[in-house]
């Protein structure tokens, strides 16, 4: 097993007097894929939220515990957030491309961080296009409008937006669930491509995405996390009952 | 209606499988049985029984296979039912092959018929009622999700292989003594082995069984007499 990016222990969120998360502890190896699975509010986006903490926007929102990102806790006062972000990159359910051209919405994050040399942007579009399978296809109209992309092209623009700060972590919130089945195959393809540079976590509803894509899978239930281990062993022989009946559609 | 079951198609269509397992045991425990009876008995009209009913048994077998690959393509099972489909699958095709052994007695019978016995068969009848009650124990192991059960059909296979080498060793002394019972006691040998290896297939349909229970693959030499040397 690789190294661990992310180390978590005794980790409580509450929003308000709602406790979302329950005392989870887990560890999430580099370069690899985790897929987090579970019902419909387990708590497993508030806790990807919490990897580059998003949930810091949400009011009442409180959180305990350790998260460590190389060692470092992340919700030490002295973090700087933007760079954690920078870190930390995200893409979400659906697809969210600004509303300018496919080129600036690449270029977007690397001038908000300082780049600004014509030449430098148009290498890091260029190569984060290429990083999210999208080059190709748009090489010959990067000012037209992102929004005239279909919906798997824009959410692989979104993942070109999200590598384009040279991230280290993708936190994906069920990518591919707005999305058609080809469109849902280039982006699982796109993951395993992926974790060969970053370290990918992902959240999704679909059993089969998750046995076909990520190595660990954690599945959370109630806010707790109940049970973790290779994405193989956890879809043939899952340990806990609570898992067995999830996965085979007995409740959730 | 008070809550919906969501697993009802699904659990539905699974038992639909099982139950067409159950009937390809108890046809290929027939096939075993009845192939046995004949050759004791000299029946002709029964060995052409079970020559007949190969057809049924494939078909059923077929079905199997089928039923699992539909389940798979519409379900995509995981864990319990992943490994359920798995075991069917797999038992499916060792019951048709100790079917399939049954027909070779069957074919095998033929050439007793009008003639006498070199001697009173009663380790070979005795084979084919331990084969028939290990394919039972893997059903009953099989329905009821008895590990146990499984175990115990394992080591009966040493009792099947300690036959087969008695009724060789037997035979081989009659064909040393009176070189005229070659040809009989040849074709008896080749029952006895058919008999050992349906054993076989029986020992694997426990280790499915198992592994459908418990998610661990084993062997059934685990739960079997240790060989020496």
């Amino acid at each position: 097993m690789s190294r661990m990016k992310f180390e978590i222990s005794s980790l409580n969120l509450h929003y308000g007097t709602t406790q979302a998360l329950k005392d989870v502890k887990i560890d999430l190896p580099e370069k690899t894929v985790t897929a987090f699975i579970g019902p419909s509010g387990c708590g497993k986006s508030t806790f990807l939220r919490c990897l580059n903490r998003m949930n810091d926007f949400i009011p009442r929102c409180r959180v305990e515990g350790r998260v460590l990102l190389d060692e470092t806790d992340i919700y030490a006062p002295q973090t700087d957030v933007i760079e954690l972000r920078r870190r930390v990159g995200m893409v979400f359910q659906k697809p969210n491309p600004f509303p300018s051209s496919i080129y600036d919405n690449v270029a977007y994050g690397p001038r908000l961080h300082g780049t600004t040399g014509r030449a430098a942007l148009d290498q890091i579009v260029r190569q984060s296009l290429e990083g999210a399978a999208l080059w190709d296809e748009v090489r010959d109209k990067l000012n037209s409008p992102a929004m005239s992309l279909s919906g798997g092209q824009q959410q692989r623009l979104c993942i070109a937006r999200a590598i384009a700060v040279q991230p280290e972590v993708l936190l994906m919130d069920e990518p591919t669930s707005a999305l058609d089945p080809m469109s849902t195959a280039r982006i699982e393809e796109l993951v395993r491509e992926l974790k060969t540079k970053y370290t990918v976590i992902i959240v999704t509803h679909n059993m089969q995405q998750a046995a076909r894509i990520s190595d660990l899978t954690a599945f959370f239930l109630l806010g707790e996390m109940v049970e973790t281990g290779p994405t193989q062993e956890i879809f043939t022989s899952p340990a806990d009952r609570r898992t067995e009946d999830y996965i085979t559609g007995r409740f959730g | 209606m008070t809550e919906l079951n969501v697993r009802k198609t699904q659990d539905e269509a699974l038992d639909r499988i099982r139950e067409q397992l159950l009937k390809l045991g108890n046809r290929a425990q027939d096939a075993i049985r009845k192939a046995v009876w004949a050759l004791e008995k000299q029946d002709e009209a029964l060995s052409k029984e079970v020559l007949d009913g190969d057809d049924v048994l494939d078909s059923l077998a077929s079905c199997i296979e089928e039923g699992c690959l539909l389940f798979t393509a519409r379900y995509q099972p995981v864990a319990q039912d992943l490994r359920t489909i798995s075991a069917l699958n797999r038992m499916a095709i060792d019951l048709e092959r100790i079917g399939d052994l049954g027909v070779s007695i069957a074919k095998i019978t033929r050439f007793f018929f009008g003639k006498t016995l070199i001697k009173p068969l009663i380790d070979i009848p005795r084979m084919a009622e331990i084969v028939e009650e290990m394919i039972d124990g893997c059903m009953r192991a099989f329905i009821n999700r008895d590990v146990e059960e499984a175990r115990r059909v394992c080591a009966m296979d040493d009792t099947l292989d300690d036959l087969d080498r008695q009724i060789f060793n037997e035979l081989l002394l009659l064909m040393i003594e009176n070189p005229r019972v070659i040809e009989q006691a040849t074709q008896l040998v080749l029952v006895s082995r058919a008999l050992e290896r349906a054993g076989d297939h029986a020992t694997n349909l426990a280790e499915k069984t198992i592994y459908m229970v418990t998610g661990k693959h084993v062997n059934a030499s685990d739960f079997r007499r240790k060989r020496e040397g």
